[in-house]
């Protein structure tokens, strides 16, 4: 099956559109069409993955307006709520605007210099006494692809530590594994098209029309436009997106991972699977199992290619035989007759089927399990790698692939999928970064509950974090802020405005935000988004890139970043372009992406976008005539992995009978340091809120907007109950957000991570409900 | 020594301001105002809202009509207008004002008491031929209360505005003249049991109480005739006239028959008063 | 009598200084009621009620203005009206804080007369009034943006307003998610009105519609 000629037509439309959107002469760089003193530039939206395009309107050295891009071609002029707003993160009016250090209980103003300088020498300090391995630097899927570069070179090239990690480990970790171990490259084969074009949609725990708004309305609008499109719904909580699903299957807390092989297993039984598929792309493996939960510190697990066991078909089937559907009844919740129904959901050749899902996979204590589990549906049914037909992992971060994943700003990864542990990909980094190749240490850094609890331990005596507000957002947070507020190490946090990190900082350093520095994101379907700078930062804040150099100089890393002042953006990504090319991940210039509304990558030799990877219809990578070639993985054969049942990390028990989730809502983003400034946002969603199923809340006597008393083994919390509002969880598990930075609900959640990925699940612990 | 009536009066006053004020401060105890309130869980009304609400809505709730039935015996049996003088903040303040324009020597003229009740008269047939309760829309009263309860102070104007009448034109008009709720109790006063008693031997004329007293109108049949209790429903109770009178003149109690007061229960030799 | 009162001694000066006096005091009196009832009341002639209030002509008799369905509110939701015929009346600025609906109705079970009706037990019943988008251009949602806002914020969510999705011709790929307000539902607490993101609300609580009934049944 190949691409249709309708969609080559289509794709070549877009490409001439956006060739033809090109900058006109004598305005600013960046800027499109001056109207009413407004002049207008193209940025993609700050907040979340799903990159929509935006205008931003300029006039006297600020932003007075922001409006979603006509010539978006993710949102077609259209944003959420919180894009509408945009303008208004930028312009709260606690913004940081000079350094700021610690004295006692005080921050005392001060100048870059005398931060930057106290900064170098407590890493020299630390470097000195404890070797580079006891410093780090915590960034973001929201730091621009050039932050998380510099970021990557300083640390991994200059420093010589691995220490460095995103909080995309907190959402993308999980996807991230699976996408290496069963394709060999990271990022989704599929894009946004194949919501367009599928007529089958099953989602995983993704609560799509609150978390990727604008997608979720394209996605219900191939639905309102064909009626044979079906939407299925399976989560643990009643959402939005339910109500606008066909059908909601219920599941009980982990029980996608019993649900998943027994699916598997009725595909399997009933041969629904695509013969020719399997033996030509896929071969079957068998991992490391009876894997611990990260509950305990250094808690050491890996899967080597040693512990990887390859099986044949047969064997594979022979696993697979115990996951019946009235075992996974019984794990899952779902009735064995709705399991065989998704299997043959799956397994239906005359349907286009598209799995999406996002934290509900990844934050899980077995995401990598459960991300594998859903491509060996999609491998085993051959509904891969087509338009209309794959599985598509939804990213939560603005450019949680661009920055995170893309240049690899992992404790473990090197740009392009390269990997520290690879000797050769060390080598490469290093070609490019002109250094020698045994400055780049082998050993894995701290991930990020790690690098926290090395904080609590006393090993980490220095931590940088930019652009992020981890003291809000990790789980066991009373752990690692009772570690943070008895200073047991120099923290710098860099941001735009005080949160609940910065107060814990021993140096603030006021950042640049978005349009008030350069730079590039990639979105979930892998498109790269460039935008100028449009206004100054207020004050004396600086971007992150140029505190990063500013530090490295003071290192005596400054030889590392040759970057010329005018252009700096443009050198740093063109060297990071180098990483790319031939890779299956190339890069275009960064004259091009100036001009366009982002491409998709592999960008193609002619300079046009890729929108399915693998396959000889889009993919440059793919000779004529191969058909689809998983040129990544090794031998270009994919990885259908056997994963078995493992029970969670806590279940609910006598004493804390009920589970706990937390997650997103459509109005604020994140820990709410941006969208909690904006008073329309405030206005419409003040504080965060418990849900809870009304039978539960009948049984415990508790009305709408009660106080509740929430309360874990690490930690309680008083928030007011939401009965029958946007989502209602299933019967005996509570449901509240995280970005009230108010209620630190994170102290609630468990540090149990995947073992893979060392994602932490923030979607599962055992709570205790009580009116307060 | 005379005696001193206005200290538990000043009290009680004081007491009803605080008490409305109180939910506001976060007690619990009571809630409403003048109007309807409920005090250690006892709901209680003020009569003339009642029957305003109930002619004009056409809604009548068992539980109000008995607040408002206690309300009335209550009061009644404490001398009716008794809450003009004892717990009206209207009655306070103006009575406040009158006291400072005693002193600036500010003056006007007394208007006949006789005219609350054709106010009354109106206020009813308002309400009954149009449903708005007229009284509750102007009440000072009302508005008082509300602001102490709830800092609703544009309306405050009102009452300034009454003042300002007293202060330069006509003293204590409106609680003399027009307010509809005091001639209400004024009704139940003439025959409330409660009543201030009148000891002509003792009385030496020197007209003292007659000075003190806001409704001087109500004494004068103690002079033009032989009545040895004021009987006018405008008596306020307000007892001035006992702490003023320095012979110990007057008195009160409760007065069910009609003959002349016993006079030897005062304890002190009686000597013939002066002409 | 006893004793002359003093009111015939009037001096000539205090005369004519009161006499100058007492008009111009009169007149101020007047402005200041004048400033109380006669300053504009609501614009569009609706008052959003607390729950349960009995129809507004009724309800302006039954109301004795004592503030006790404002003292039980927990939200602080009712305030009373400081104007015009309806002064200290309560009503709830649904744009400053909205009604939250208490399950057990405290303002209701505050009133002493009636004006809020004692039969009003259940939530679901109640008709303060009626949202309704004022300004469909305005609305982000039905300008296809991802709003929604005061649907989500809706206690009644699902019942009292509901998306109504349809195709965006604009885009030519995304959907319109319009919220409809329905009349029948909708209890009139102004959670909507107060959540609506744009600087003047496009949704507002509005007088409870009538339904006009006819024989059709769709
Ligand atoms: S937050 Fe996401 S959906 Fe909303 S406008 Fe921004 S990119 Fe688009
Ligand atoms: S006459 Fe009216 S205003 Fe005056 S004290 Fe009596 S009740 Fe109050
Ligand atoms: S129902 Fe509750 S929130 Fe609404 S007005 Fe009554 S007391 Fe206030
Ligand atoms: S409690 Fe009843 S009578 Fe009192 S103000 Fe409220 S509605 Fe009016
Ligand atoms: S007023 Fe608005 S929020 Fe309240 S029930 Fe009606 S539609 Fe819902
Ligand atoms: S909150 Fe306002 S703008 Fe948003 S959908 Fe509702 S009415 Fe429209």
């Amino acid at each position: 099956m190949g691409l249709s000629r309708r969609d080559f037509i289509k794709a070549c439309a877009a490409a001439a559109a956006f060739a033809a959107a090109g900058v006109t002469t004598a305005r600013p760089e960046w800027a499109e069409a001056a109207e009413d003193g407004i002049t207008w530039g193209k940025a993609p939206c700050r907040y979340c993955g799903v990159g929509c395009s935006v205008l931003v309107g300029v006039k006297g050295g600020r932003i007075v307006s922001t409006k979603g891009d006509p010539a978006g071609p993710v949102n077609k002029g259209l944003n959420c709520i919180k894009g509408y707003f945009l303008s208004k993160a930028l312009y709260g009016k606690d913004r940081l605007t000079t350094p700021l250090i610690r004295k006692g209980n005080r921050m005392v103003e001060a100048s870059w210099d005398e931060a930057l300088d106290l900064i170098a020498a407590q890493y020299k300090k630390a470097i000195a006494e404890h070797g580079p391995d006891s410093v780090a630097l915590y960034g973001s899927g929201q730091w621009t692809i050039q932050e998380g570069y510099v970021a990557s070179k300083l640390m991994k090239g200059g420093i010589g530590t691995n220490n460095l990690e995103p909080n995309a480990r907190l959402c993308m970790a999980s996807a991230v594994v699976a996408f290496m171990n069963t394709f060999g490259s990271d990022e989704p084969m599929g894009c946004y098209d194949d919501l367009d074009l599928g007529d089958t949609y099953v989602l995983w725990g993704a609560n799509m029309a609150e978390a990727h708004p604008v997608l979720f309305s394209r996605l219900i609008d191939n639905k309102l436009k064909h009626p044979k499109v079906k939407l299925i719904d399976i989560a643990t909580r009643r959402t939005r997106t339910t109500k606008m699903a066909d059908e909601f299957i219920a599941i009980k807390p982990h029980g996608d991972l019993a649900a998943l092989n027994a699916i598997i297993h009725v595909i399997l039984r009933d041969k629904l699977y695509d013969e020719a598929f399997v033996a030509k792309h896929v071969s079957f493996k068998r991992g490391k199992e009876n894997a611990p939960y990260g509950l305990k510190d250094k808690e050491a697990f890996n899967e080597t290619p040693a512990d990887v066991k390859n099986l044949t078909f047969e064997e594979y089937k022979a696993l697979m035989k115990p996951y019946t559907p009235q075992w996974a009844q019984k794990v899952s919740g779902i009735p064995a007759a709705k399991i065989e129904e998704l299997a043959r959901v799956y397994g239906d050749k005359s349907r286009k089927v598209n799995s999406l899902w996002t934290m509900g996979v990844n934050q899980h204590s077995r995401g990598v399990w459960v991300n594998n589990l859903i491509y060996n549906l999609h491998l085993l049914t051959g509904k891969i790698c087509k338009p209309g037909e794959n599985p598509l992992s939804l990213t939560g971060q603005p450019s949680a692939c661009g920055t995170a994943r893309e240049v690899g700003t992992f404790a473990h990864r090197l740009p392009a999928d390269m990997v520290v542990m690879n000797e050769a990909h060390r080598k490469k980094a290093a070609g490019i970064w002109g250094i020698p190749a045994e400055k780049i240490p082998a050993k894995v850094g701290l991930h990020t509950v790690e690098m926290f609890r090395a904080i609590d331990r006393g090993e980490l005596k220095c931590v940088w974090i930019q652009c992020t507000n981890p003291f809000q957002s990790l789980p066991n947070l009373n752990r690692v802020r009772k570690a943070a507020q008895s200073r047991k190490a120099f923290i710098v946090v860099s941001d735009i405005y005080p949160t609940r990190s910065t107060e814990l900082a021993d140096v603030v350093l006021p950042s640049a935000s978005w349009v008030e520095k350069e730079g590039v994101f990639g979105n979930t379907e892998r498109r790269t988004q460039q935008w100028f700078k449009m206004v100054n930062a207020p004050g004396k804040a600086r971007e992150d890139v140029w505190q990063l150099i500013e530090f490295a100089k003071r290192m005596g890393h400054g030889a590392l970043f040759p970057y010329p002042e005018k252009g700096m953006h443009r050198a740093i990504f063109e060297e990071y372009r180098k990483f790319t090319l031939g890779t299956g991940k190339d890069l275009a210039p960064y004259g091009v992406y100036a001009k366009v509304r982002g491409l998709r990558w592999p960008v193609k030799a002619n300079g046009t976008e890729t929108r399915w990877r693998y396959t000889e219809a889009d993919d440059e990578h793919v000779a004529k005539g191969e058909g689809i070639k998983f040129y990544k993985a090794p031998n270009n054969k994919v990885s259908v992995w056997f994963r078995p049942y493992e029970p969670p990390a806590e279940v609910p028990d006598r004493n804390y009978p009920f589970w706990f989730c937390t997650g997103r809502l459509l109005e604020h983003w994140h820990t709410g340091t941006m969208t909690g400034r904006v008073p329309e946002l405030r206005r419409a969603v003040s504080q965060a809120t418990v849900e809870l199923h009304p039978e539960d809340a009948k049984r415990l006597g508790i009305r709408n907007r009660d106080q509740v008393r929430i309360t874990s083994r690490r930690g309680s919390i008083v928030l007011t109950a939401e009965i029958g509002g946007r989502g209602t969880p299933e019967r005996g598990s509570v449901f509240t957000t995280f970005f009230d930075e108010k209620k630190l609900v994170n102290e609630i959640c468990i540090d149990a991570f995947d073992p893979l990925s060392k994602e932490p699940d923030f979607k599962k612990c055992a709570v205790k409900v009580q009116k307060a | 020594m005379t005696s001193r009536w206005w200290l538990p009066r000043r009290a009680v006053q004081t007491g009803t301001i605080l008490l409305l004020a109180s939910p506001a401060a976060g007690f619990t105890f009571f809630s409403g105002n003048l109007a309807s309130a409920e005090l250690a869980g006892v709901r209680l009304s003020d009569p003339l809202a009642c029957l305003q609400a109930v002619i004009g809505s056409g809604v009548l709730v068992p539980s109000f009509l008995f607040g408002a039935l206690l309300v009335t015996a209550f009061y009644f049996v404490l001398g009716g207008r008794s809450f003009c003088a004892w717990v009206c903040p209207v009655g306070f303040l103006t009575e406040l004002a009158e006291k400072f324009s005693r002193r600036t020597r500010r003056g006007g003229r007394r208007l006949p008491l006789a005219t609350g009740r054709y106010v009354l008269f109106v206020v009813l047939a308002t309400v009954a031929a149009t449903g708005v309760p007229l009284f509750e829309v102007l009440s000072p009263i009302g508005i008082m209360g509300r602001a102490v309860a709830f800092a609703s102070l544009v309306p405050l104007l009102v009452p300034a505005a009454i003042l300002l009448v007293e202060i330069f034109a006509a003293p204590r008009v409106w609680c003399r003249s027009l307010c509809p709720l005091g001639a209400f109790y004024a009704l139940i006063a003439r025959f409330s049991p409660l009543k201030v008693g009148f000891h002509r031997e003792r009385c030496t004329g020197c007209g003292d109480c007659v000075a003190a007293c806001p409704v001087p109108e109500v004494l004068d049949p103690l002079w033009q005739s032989d009545a040895c209790r004021v009987r006018a429903g405008a008596c306020t109770r307000c007892l001035a006239c006992l702490d003023s009178c320095p012979e110990r003149a007057l008195s009160v109690g409760f007065r069910f028959k009609k003959e002349p007061l016993s006079l030897t229960d005062e304890g002190r030799p009686i000597e013939k008063s002066a002409p | 009598m006893t004793k002359e009162r003093d009111d015939s001694g009037i001096s000539r000066r205090r005369f004519l200084k009161e006499g100058a006096l007492a008009p111009f005091a009169l007149a101020l009196a007047a402005a200041g009621g004048g400033t109380v009832y006669l300053r504009p009341g609501e614009a569009h002639g609706f008052v959003l009620r607390p729950p349960g209030a009995i129809v507004a002509r009724r309800f302006l008799a039954a109301c004795v203005r004592c503030g006790k369905c404002a003292q039980a509110c927990p939200y602080h939701s009712i305030r009373l009206q400081d104007r015009g015929v309806g002064i200290g009346t309560p009503y709830i600025a649904a744009r400053h804080t909205p009604c939250y609906l208490c399950p057990d109705l405290p303002c209701v079970k505050a009133c002493p007369s009636g004006a809020l009706d004692q039969k009003t037990t259940e939530v679901e019943k109640v008709r303060m009034g009626t949202a309704q988008i004022v300004d469909r251009e305005g609305c982000l949602s039905i300008r296809g943006l991802r709003c929604e806002v005061c649907y989500r914020q809706c206690p009644l969510i699902d019942q009292a307003i509901t998306l109504e999705p349809r195709h965006n011709p604009r885009t030519g790929e995304h959907t319109i998610m319009e919220p409809v307000v329905h009349r029948e539902k909708c209890v009139g607490c102004g959670v909507c009105e107060n959540a609506c993101v744009l600087p003047k609300p496009v949704i507002v609580v509005r007088e409870t519609v009538e339904v006009q009934r006819d024989s059709y049944d769709f």
